[in-house]
C-alpha cells in the first residue's frame, strides 16, 4: 500500500551532478561573496556559484525563473534521463510533479516585500516576478516546461517535506490519480537562505545549496516488463510530537511502524539516516531512536550533511540520492534494506523503510 | 474504501467566527470587506481587504502559546478548535495517532515575510531576530493544528496556492477512506499582507470598489485572509459517536494546466471536472450547485464559465461566488468553499454572488444566485480551486443518503 518504485534520479550539487560521484570526498566549498550586492554571513558556502540558467536551459522561457525553480527544472530534467523516460501524449495527462518546501522561494517572497518598503508608490513591483512569490512556483514551472498535465502538488514541511513528498505519492499511487511522479525537493542558495542558517545554528556548519528529484511509480508493477527500479520504498509513516511529549519516542515509533508495514525486521536495516538537524542534540535524538528501534549495531550512518551543508528543505532527497548512488556503484550491496529518519522543530516526524540495487544487476 | 463525511465546520471568517455565524453570514449575502489596518496602505490605490477584524485567538485555543505563532497559523488552530467543537467530538477520546491533520495554504505565514521584508529594507540582514524567522516555515500550519489539538497522526500543509485547501481535503479524504485515519481535520488559512495586496494590485487584479463575480461589469478580486478547518471521519466513525454530518465526500479531482503560471486554461478545467465528476461517480446532471473559484477577475470568471459551459454540456446548474462576500482568502478559499456547499446540502439553501448587477453577455445561461441565498434541495454540489501555477482542484459533496 506505501510501496513505491524508484527509477531515476535528478541531482543538483556543487560536489557534481554525477549521481556516482557527488558523495565522495568532501568537496571544498564554494566561494560565494561576489555572487550577490547583499552581506552574506560567511565568504563560502556548499553552493552552485557559476551556476547560470542561461547555460543549463537557455533563455526561451526562463528569464523570470528564481533559482529554486531553475534548480529543480533541472533536476526534473536529470530525472527523467536518468530514468530514461519520455513523457509523450501518452503519458503526461498521467504525470505530474510533488516537491518538498520549507516556504518557497524565501527570496522571492521576502524580496517583493523589500520592494513595498523601497519602491515609490508601493506598489510599484515587479508584476513578471508575482508568480514566484507562491510557493508552488517550481512545480508549476517544471509542468509547464516538461508539459505534465497530472498532479501537481507542493508539500511544506522543512526537513520532514521529503518523506511526506514521498508519502504524498504513495497515497496518489493508490489512489490511482497518476502513473509516474516526479518527487523531490531542491533549494537555493541566496542572502535570505543563508542568513536564516547563520540564525538556526550554532554550529557554524555553511549552508547548500541543491537537491534531488527522483522518478517514482506506483509498486509492485515489476513483474510487467517495465525495468526494475533503482530502489523501493517499502513503507513510510509519518505523524506528530506536541510539545512536551517524546520526541525520541515519537520518531521510534515512527521506524518501528515502518518496518512493520515493510514487512522488514530490524535486523535486516543495515543502513540509516538521519534527515540532519540544526544541532547536534536534535540530531541524537534521530539517532538514538533509531538505535533503539533497531536494536542492534551492525548498520551505518548516512550522512550528508558534511558534504552538502546546512540544507534543511533538501537533505531528505539528498540522502536518498547517497543511497542511490551507493547501490549504483556496489553491487554487492544489492537487496539491502536501509532506513530514512526526519525531524522538523515543529514536531512533525517520519521514517521510511527502502531497498535498493546496483542497475547492472538488472539493466542492460 | 469507507464513506467519508463532513461533520464539524470552523470557520474564523470575515463573515462569521464559528458555524451558525458563518452560515447567517452565508444565508444574509454580507460582506466581510472592510479598510486595511493589517498595513500602511498610503500611496496604494485599492485599500479594501477582507480582514477578520474581529479574531481574537485567545478565547478559542486552549493549548497554542500565540506568541510563539504568526497569524495564519493562529487561524489555522482556532479554526480546527472551533470545528472540532461544532463536530461534538471530544477529541480527547480519540486515539491521537489516528488523528491526523492536512493544511492548505498559498504564502504560509506571509506577515512574518513582510516583517522580514521590512528589516531587510530598513537595517539589512544582520537585523533578523531568530524569534522571527523561526515563524516562517509554511509546514507550521499543521502544526500549530496539530499542537492546539494535542493529536499525533501525520501533519502535513498542501503549498498548492489558491486551491491548496481543495488538495488538502482530497487527501484528507484519502486517508479516511482508506482507513489510515479516523479524523482528519482539514482545509486553509491565509493572512493579508503588505505584498501579495501590492503584487495583486500590480497585476491589475484588484476590484475598483465591491467584488463583482460574474457580473457583466466586474473589475476584479478582493484580497483576504482567515482560517477554514473541516472535521472529516468515517462514516462508521461518526455513526459510532452519533453524529449529525453536514454531508459526504463523494470525490475529488486533480490536475495541471502546465501551460501559464497565472492565466487558467478553460481546457484543463473543464478536463479537471470531468475527472472529479468520474471519480466522485457522479454525471454533470447530477450536481445541483456549483460555488465556483468566482475570483471576479474578467479573464479568470469568464474561464471558468466557459469550462463549466464545456463540463456541463450547456447545462449549467445554479453557479455562484462566496468570494463576492468574503474577498479571495488564497489558501483557504476552497475550503470556505467546501463548507458553503456543505451547508448548502444541509440546509438547503444556494449561497448567493452578491454585488452583482448585470448579466454578462458572454455567458447569458450563467445563474449566478444573484443577491440573496435562495431555498433549494441540493443533492450534489461541486466546489472549485484554480491557482497559480495551474493547479485545479475539484471536490464533490453528496447529500447523506
Amino acid at each position: 500500500m506505501n510501496r513505491l518504485d524508484i527509477i531515476g534520479c535528478g541531482l543538483i550539487s556543487p560536489a557534481g551532478d554525477q549521481l556516482t560521484a557527488a558523495f565522495v570526498g568532501r568537496p571544498d566549498p564554494a566561494e560565494v561573496t561576489g555572487m550577490y550586492e547583499a552581506d552574506l554571513p560567511k565568504p563560502v558556502a556548499h553552493a552552485l556559484a557559476s551556476f547560470s540558467v542561461r547555460a543549463e536551459l537557455g533563455r526561451k522561457g526562463t528569464s523570470f525563473f528564481d533559482r529554486r525553480t531553475a534548480l529543480t527544472v533541472m533536476a526534473c530534467n536529470r530525472a527523467l534521463a536518468d530514468a530514461d523516460l519520455r513523457i509523450t501524449d501518452g503519458n503526461r495527462r498521467r504525470t505530474g510533479v510533488v516537491l518538498g518546501t520549507t516556504a518557497g522561494s524565501v527570496k522571492s517572497s521576502v524580496d517583493y516585500a523589500v520592494d513595498t518598503f523601497t519602491q515609490d508608490p508601493p506598489y510599484m513591483v515587479n508584476p513578471a516576478l508575482f508568480p514566484n512569490t507562491v510557493m508552488n512556483c517550481a512545480a508549476g514551472q517544471s509542468a509547464i516546461w516538461l508539459k505534465l498535465n497530472g498532479v501537481n502538488a507542493t508539500v511544506a514541511g522543512g526537513r520532514i517535506a521529503f518523506l511526506s513528498v514521498l508519502r504524498y505519492c504513495a497515497n496518489a499511487f493508490r489512489s490511482q490519480q497518476a502513473d509516474y511522479l516526479l518527487a523531490g525537493a531542491v533549494e537555493e542558495f541566496t542572502p535570505h537562505t543563508a542568513w536564516l542558517s547563520h540564525l538556526r545554528r550554532a554550529d557554524g556548519m555553511l549552508p547548500g545549496e541543491g537537491g534531488a528529484v527522483f522518478v517514482v511509480r506506483p509498486g509492485d508493477d515489476s513483474s510487467n516488463g517495465a525495468r526494475r527500479p533503482d530502489a523501493v520504498m517499502l513503507a513510510v509513516s509519518i505523524g506528530f510530537c506536541p510539545n512536551g511529549s517524546d520526541r525520541m519516542a515519537a520518531i521510534a515509533g515512527c521506524v518501528r511502524t515502518a518496518l512493520a508495514r515493510a514487512g522488514v525486521p530490524p535486523d535486516q536495516i543495515v543502513r540509516a539516516a538521519s534527515g540532519g538537524a540544526d544541532n547536534e542534540a536534535t540530531a541524537e535524538v534521530s539517532w538514538r531512536a533509531v538505535k533503539d528501534v533497531l536494536g542492534h549495531s551492525n548498520w551505518e550512518r548516512l550522512e550528508v550533511e558534511p558534504v552538502a551543508g546546512d540544507n534543511p528543505t533538501a537533505t531528505g532527497a539528498l540522502e536518498l540520492a547517497a543511497l542511490l548512488a551507493l547501490h549504483r556503484q556496489r553491487p554487492e550491496l544489492d537487496g539491502q534494506a536501509s532506513v530514512l529518519v526526519a525531524q522538523n522543530p515543529e514536531g512533525a516526524v517520519g521514517a521510511a523503510v527502502f531497498r535498493g540495487w546496483s542497475r547492472d544487476s538488472h539493466r542492460g | 474504501m469507507k464513506r467519508v463525511v463532513i461533520t464539524g465546520l470552523g470557520p474564523v471568517s470575515n463573515i462569521g467566527i464559528g458555524a451558525a455565524a458563518f452560515e447567517s453570514g452565508l444565508r444574509e449575502g454580507h460582506s466581510g470587506i472592510s479598510t486595511i489596518t493589517a498595513f500602511d496602505t498610503a500611496g496604494f490605490p485599492r485599500t479594501m481587504a477582507g480582514e477578520v477584524t474581529a479574531f481574537d485567538p485567545e478565547p478559542i485555543l486552549r493549548r497554542l502559546d500565540t506568541k510563539a505563532w504568526g497569524r495564519s497559523s493562529q487561524f489555522a488552530a482556532a479554526a480546527a478548535r472551533l470545528a472540532v467543537r461544532d463536530a461534538g467530538l471530544r477529541i480527547e477520546l480519540a486515539e491521537p495517532h489516528r488523528v491526523g491533520v492536512v493544511v492548505g495554504t498559498t504564502s504560509g505565514e506571509s506577515q512574518v515575510t513582510e516583517e522580514l521584508g521590512r528589516r531587510i529594507a530598513g537595517e539589512g540582514f544582520g537585523s533578523l531576530p531568530k524569534e522571527l524567522a523561526a515563524q516562517l516555515p509554511a509546514g507550521r500550519l499543521a502544526a500549530a493544528v496539530s499542537e492546539e489539538l494535542n493529536v499525533t497522526g501525520e501533519s502535513v500543509t498542501l503549498a498548492t496556492a489558491c486551491s491548496a485547501s481543495n488538495y488538502a481535503l482530497g487527501y484528507a479524504y484519502d486517508m479516511v477512506a482508506n482507513g489510515d485515519a479516523d479524523v482528519m481535520l482539514t482545509g486553509g488559512a491565509d493572512s493579508v499582507c503588505r505584498w501579495a495586496h501590492a503584487g495583486f494590485v500590480r497585476l491589475g487584479a484588484v476590484a475598483e470598489g465591491a467584488c463583482a463575480p460574474f457580473d457583466r461589469d466586474r473589475s476584479g478580486m478582493i484580497t483576504a485572509e482567515g482560517g477554514a478547518i473541516i472535521v472529516l471521519e468515517s462514516m462508521d466513525f461518526a455513526e459510532a459517536r452519533g453524529a449529525t454530518p453536514y454531508a459526504e465526500v463523494l470525490g475529488y479531482g486533480l490536475n495541471c494546466d502546465a501551460r501559464h503560471m497565472v492565466a487558467p486554461n478553460a481546457e484543463a478545467i473543464a478536463e479537471c471536472m470531468r475527472l472529479a465528476h468520474r471519480n466522485a461517480g457522479v454525471r454533470p446532471s447530477d450536481i445541483d450547485y456549483v460555488c465556483a473559484h468566482g475570483t471576479g477577475t474578467a479573464a479568470n470568471d469568464a474561464t471558468e464559465a466557459e469550462a463549466l459551459h464545456a463540463a456541463f454540456d450547456g447545462c449549467v446548474p445554479p453557479v455562484s461566488s462566496i468570494k463576492s462576500m468574503l474577498g479571495h482568502t488564497m489558501g483557504a478559499a476552497s475550503a470556505f468553499g467546501v463548507m458553503a456547499s456543505a451547508l448548502a446540502i444541509a440546509r438547503s439553501f444556494l449561497p448567493p454572488t452578491i454585488n452583482w448587477s448585470n448579466r454578462d453577455p458572454a455567458m447569458p445561461w450563467l445563474d449566478p444566485i444573484p443577491n440573496h441565498a435562495r431555498p433549494a434541495r441540493v443533492r450534489v454540489a461541486q466546489n472549485n480551486g484554480f491557482a497559480f501555477g495551474g493547479n485545479n482542484a475539484i471536490v464533490v459533496l453528496g447529500a447523506l443518503s
